[in-house]
């Protein structure tokens, strides 16, 4: 029965549909973890896809948890492996992504001119509280103190603001 | 939309403050959420952009200046609890009260003449010396308090009709003996003298005395 070609093409359509679902997780875990700037990046991604394929059709994955859960678990332990190979060559682990971002693709720059030009549009108030939050990183409370509002008006501010950038920016 | 109670949990993923422990729990949710990871894309996208352009939240408009009257109220309060900031409060206004109140009348003070015939008279006033009493003799002299420097006074002496008239800037003036000549006893005079500023505007105005010559 497994053997069929309608099943064969089905488990193929699943596993297109998969790498599509879970790239850009992975990628977005990996960058996190070992920096957007690492060109190792794209590599790992692809193996840790080509892993969990693998142990999709070897039939390892057994549903005992979730898909997402396989995957996640998947990929952590290959940037653990990663971080300690290069911490054998490089003598100290890779930091997490720093900001700045010095490695901007064309793709996000493009993305980033329309998060500016829907940042320059918002009211003043907005923008001061996003800066302290965001770009300071003050808890709310700091905020607060420093705007003279509660830390619930803070965080009124903030979420108000980032539902105006993604109307906006329409993400 | 429902909110996914991992949601709280974003900024602090993307801003590194999560415990590992959270940190972990969040990362396995996001592989699982498909709402939450793109709340989590959206967001980072946004936090990338502040963190590498944050000129863009701090241009000239939106400078991170507290608002004047949030720091007013701030500075306030640095120096004063309520209860002294309404005592302040109080203070000011009775003083505010008091100027109103005073203000008009200093205003009142101010020289305002009206000389018709009947001689309206109000605002600063010369006080006259001498003659303010009936005379044995007719006086040789008028003389009246200074009131300060670079005053003109205007003196007229009258009995039915204006008599004489002269100005000088001090506060004296002798009788020329053709206007003595005019005075003859046993009748009644008066006299007033009116103080001019250097710009010629009336300053102050005696009252009219009058007094009598007598017979002897």
């Amino acid at each position: 029965m497994r053997d069929r070609p309608e099943d064969k093409l089905r488990a193929e359509e699943d596993i297109k549909e998969l790498m599509v679902r879970y790239r850009p997780i992975i990628t977005f875990r990996v960058r996190k973890a070992i920096g957007a700037q690492n060109t190792d990046c794209d590599d790992l991604v692809s193996e840790i896809l080509s892993q969990v394929m693998e142990k999709i059709t070897s039939g390892e994955f057994r549903g005992e948890s979730s898909l997402g859960t396989f995957v996640y678990t998947i990929t952590s332990r290959r940037i653990v492996d990663y971080i300690r190979e290069k911490t054998r060559v490089m003598k100290f682990a890779p930091e997490p992504e720093p900001f700045p971002d010095p490695q901007e693709t064309l793709e996000q720059k493009e993305m980033s001119e329309k998060v500016q030009a829907a940042l320059e549009k918002l009211k003043p108030k907005y923008r001061n509280a996003l800066y302290l939050y965001y770009y300071q990183e003050l808890s709310r409370e700091e905020a607060a103190a420093r705007l003279g509002i509660s830390p619930r008006k803070v965080s009124e501010l903030v979420n108000y603001a980032l539902k105006l950038l993604r109307k906006e920016m329409k993400i | 939309m429902r909110k996914c109670k991992f949601e709280d949990m974003i900024d602090g993923y993307l801003l590194n403050k999560l415990s590992e422990r959270d940190k972990e729990l969040f990362e396995e949710h996001y592989f699982n959420c498909p709402a939450c990871f793109e709340e989590l894309q959206a967001r980072s996208l946004i936090i990338n952009t502040i963190k590498n352009h944050p000129e863009v939240l701090v241009s000239e408009e939106a400078s991170l200046k507290v608002p004047l009257a949030t720091r007013l109220k701030r500075e306030l309060a640095a120096f004063f609890n309520v209860r002294q900031l309404a005592m302040t409060g109080v203070i000011s206004l009775i003083f505010l009260a008091v100027i109103i109140a005073v203000v008009p009348k200093r205003q009142a003070l101010l020289p305002d003449f009206t000389l018709t015939d009947t001689e309206t008279v109000r605002g600063s006033s010369i006080t006259l010396i001498s003659p303010v009493i009936d005379m044995n003799q007719v006086p040789s002299f008028f003389e009246w308090k200074k009131l300060g420097e670079n005053v003109e006074y205007q003196i007229s002496i009258s009995n039915h009709e204006l008599l004489w008239k002269t100005t000088t800037k001090e506060n004296r003036v002798v009788l020329p003996d053709e206007v003595k000549a005019k005075m003859v006893p046993g009748e009644r005079y008066s006299w007033q003298v009116k103080a001019f500023g250097p710009d010629g505007s009336l300053i102050a105005v005696s009252s009219r005395v009058q007094f009598l010559v007598s017979t002897k």
